[in-house]
């Protein structure tokens, strides 16, 4: 990996050189250890979420009528079933699969939009960075969380539907903060060689302004990623969140609540996979902030 | 700028916000595929009432908010209503009002949401004192971490784990329902770790910040006990930055109350918002939203005004837009 090589002091002049602010961030964040064990068991849980059909021993349908509510331990499911007879091990991967797929779908979708978004409006500025700002003040009135719910309402509980009410709950934020980037370079001398060569509106903004922003939005959106993992388990919850019987670690902790007394590993072990995985995310979002938060003055 | 005109616009820009989202939310709903009637139908047996009562009581409505009105005539009912505080009957609870709904479980949430943001307030104040005035100790980064916890950790799946806890376990105390004290306290402690977390967090960078400052040095310089400087003079201008996250915090945990209120069965207005949503009873959802908009904008223009109150060189400079970037700031953080 040259970029780790790069990081290593060896005191030339091209190891200097080479320490830019992308190699020094990344050196910061291995340095973090918790935040780099995260990551590494985050990129675990990615991994088993992509290859859950290999990995889950059931498909999340299959019922076992033979066995239910069965202990952990129990014969062939390793974790016990649920009411149905469900695998709860297999139902646990899917649901992180759920979870995982909602989560970066949604912010990934946040951020495209946040980008267009940012950029004209601070770009172009006027009447479209007027109309940006009311928009916003309009969605900081609503609360984000009643927002998704009345989205995924009126959208129906699809994967897809629930990923995008929480995406659409959440790029503002990160819109006013490409705004705030494009407003804070957009005079430098840069910018004005570039368009004095005759660059367009559009290779500008994407070329020398975006890339200003491009730690600002990691940082943002690194914690993001487990409130979006939240936010699809808490609509879950309120059995607004994904159509049964695709699982959903919401509904599993809500389903597990009412078996809290004759199957407590129910609700023992999607919850504490659920807070685990959260933690995860946001000792990696933690990572993230100190490492391109060099003074260390906002921790 | 004068307090008067400043005044009148921020309440006019709040009229033009709840109006705004009052059409969103009719607009949703109008889009939404299947309508009250409809979902009682798929329902029926479950719901109190059978299929054939459905009919009579959508056709008690046709009055108000009938097939035959066009949406926007329907929209202006509404909002008719809505500016004398009338919301019409509920379609959930055809015998009730909106308003007299929101009467009723408003009081419940802010309960909550008050105690909760109270204890909060007690706890994170010394933690996060205590945790700037050790940087980087253990100490420090064990509130930290504790710190951490209380961000990642959404509240109700710290209510599942009290539950666990006091339920399962012990046995002291009922995992649902709302007739006692004893119903309050994991609801309330299930509120309390997430704004805890946020205010100490605050709490500890203001405090850093602070203690870096000149007159800070310059009393302990002039002689001035350690003990009295932290609290007479750095942790008085630390905590004014705190009031900006008190007033979102706030308003958070009002919303959050959803998830408290539908794990612990407590009838505030947030399990009626949840329900509402589930079986599209419109009166009673644009009600609630607008309900909530209105409490999140009074909070925020109660903290500008609190905020330009505490920090004189803000009252000085008149500087409307230099605090309400720093009120951004904060929010994203929050």
């Amino acid at each position: 990996m040259a970029l780790a090589e790069a990081t290593e002091p060896t005191g030339s002049i091209e190891a200097v050189k080479a320490r830019g602010h992308w190699a020094g961030a990344w050196a910061r964040f291995r340095a973090n250890r918790l935040a780099f064990i995260s990551l590494i068991f985050c990129g675990l849980l990615v991994i088993t979420a992509i290859a859950a059909p290999w990995i889950a021993p059931y498909h999340f349908t299959e019922t076992d009528p033979t066995a239910r509510l069965a202990p952990i331990g129990a014969d062939g499911h390793w974790l016990g079933t649920d009411m149905l007879g469900r695998d709860l091990f297999s139902r646990m991967i899917y649901g992180l699969r759920t979870a995982l797929f909602v989560a970066f779908g949604a912010e990934l979708a946040s951020l495209v939009v946040a980008i267009v978004i940012g950029l004209s409006a601070g770009y172009i500025g006027g009447r479209v960075d007027q109309g940006l700002m009311g928009i916003t003040d309009v969605m900081y009135a609503f609360p984000s969380y009643l927002f998704a719910i009345v989205l995924v309402t009126v959208m129906g509980r699809s994967l897809w539907a629930v990923m995008l009410a929480i995406g659409i709950s959440s790029w503002v934020t990160q819109a006013r903060l490409v705004r705030a980037q494009v407003l804070s370079v957009k005079e430098r001398e840069y910018i004005e060689a570039a368009r004095s060569m005759g660059a367009s509106g559009t290779t500008i903004s994407f070329r020398y302004i975006l890339p200003n922003a491009v730690g600002p939005l990691l940082v943002t959106t690194s914690f993001a990623i487990p409130a979006a993992i939240g936010a699809e388990a808490g609509l879950a919850l309120l059995g607004l969140g994904v159509q049964p019987p695709t699982p959903s670690w919401g509904s599993m902790i809500s389903e597990g609540t009412s078996y809290i007394l004759a199957a407590p590993h129910l609700l023992l072990f999607p919850a504490g996979m659920f807070a685990l995985t959260l933690l995860a995310f946001t000792w990696v979002g933690d990572g993230v902030r100190d490492a391109f938060d060099a003074n260390g003055e906002s921790r | 700028m004068s307090f008067a005109s400043y005044m009148a616009k921020r309440i006019v820009r709040m009229v033009l916000s709840l109006v705004a989202v009052s059409m969103i939310t009719f607009t949703l709903l109008q889009m939404a595929p299947g309508n009250f009637a409809d979902i009682q139908r798929i329902s029926a047996g479950a719901a109190q009432f059978g299929g054939a009562g459905t009919e009579d009581m959508v056709h008690a409505f046709a009055s108000r908010y009938g097939d035959d009105i066009p949406a926007w005539r329907q929209y202006l009912i509404f909002m008719k209503g809505a500016a004398t505080w009338d919301f019409g009957p509920s379609y959930k609870y055809p015998t009730r009002d909106v308003q007299d709904i929101i009467a009723q479980g408003f009081p419940i949430s802010a309960t909550i949401a008050l105690i909760a943001v109270a204890i909060s307030l007690v706890i994170a104040i010394p933690i996060g004192m205590f945790a700037a005035l050790r940087q980087n100790s253990p100490a420090d980064h064990g509130t930290m971490f504790v710190i951490t916890l209380g961000t990642a950790l959404p509240n109700y799946l710290t209510g599942v784990i009290l539950v666990v806890i006091f339920t399962l376990t012990f046995g002291i105390l009922p995992s649902s329902g709302w007739s006692g004290p004893e119903h309050m306290v994991m609801p309330i402690l299930a509120l309390v770790l997430g704004p805890t977390a946020v205010l100490a967090r605050y709490v500890r960078s203001s405090m850093l910040e602070t203690l870096r400052e000149e007159y800070v040095v310059a009393a302990l310089a002039k002689g001035g006990r350690q003990s009295v400087v932290i609290t007479r003079h750095a942790l008085r201008n630390s905590l004014i930055p705190i009031v900006t996250v008190l007033g979102p915090l706030l308003a958070s945990l009002m919303t959050g109350t959803v998830f408290v209120e539908a794990l612990f069965r407590i009838p505030g207005l947030g399990l009626f918002f949840a329900q509402a949503a589930a079986s599209r009873d419109m009166p009673l959802l644009m009600g609630t939203a607008l309900f909530f908009a209105l409490i999140l904008m009074t909070m925020n223009l109660i903290v500008d005004l609190v905020y330009g109150y505490l920090d004189p060189r803000i009252r000085a400079a008149g500087g409307v837009s230099r605090w309400r970037s720093q009120k951004r700031l904060s929010r994203q953080a929050a």
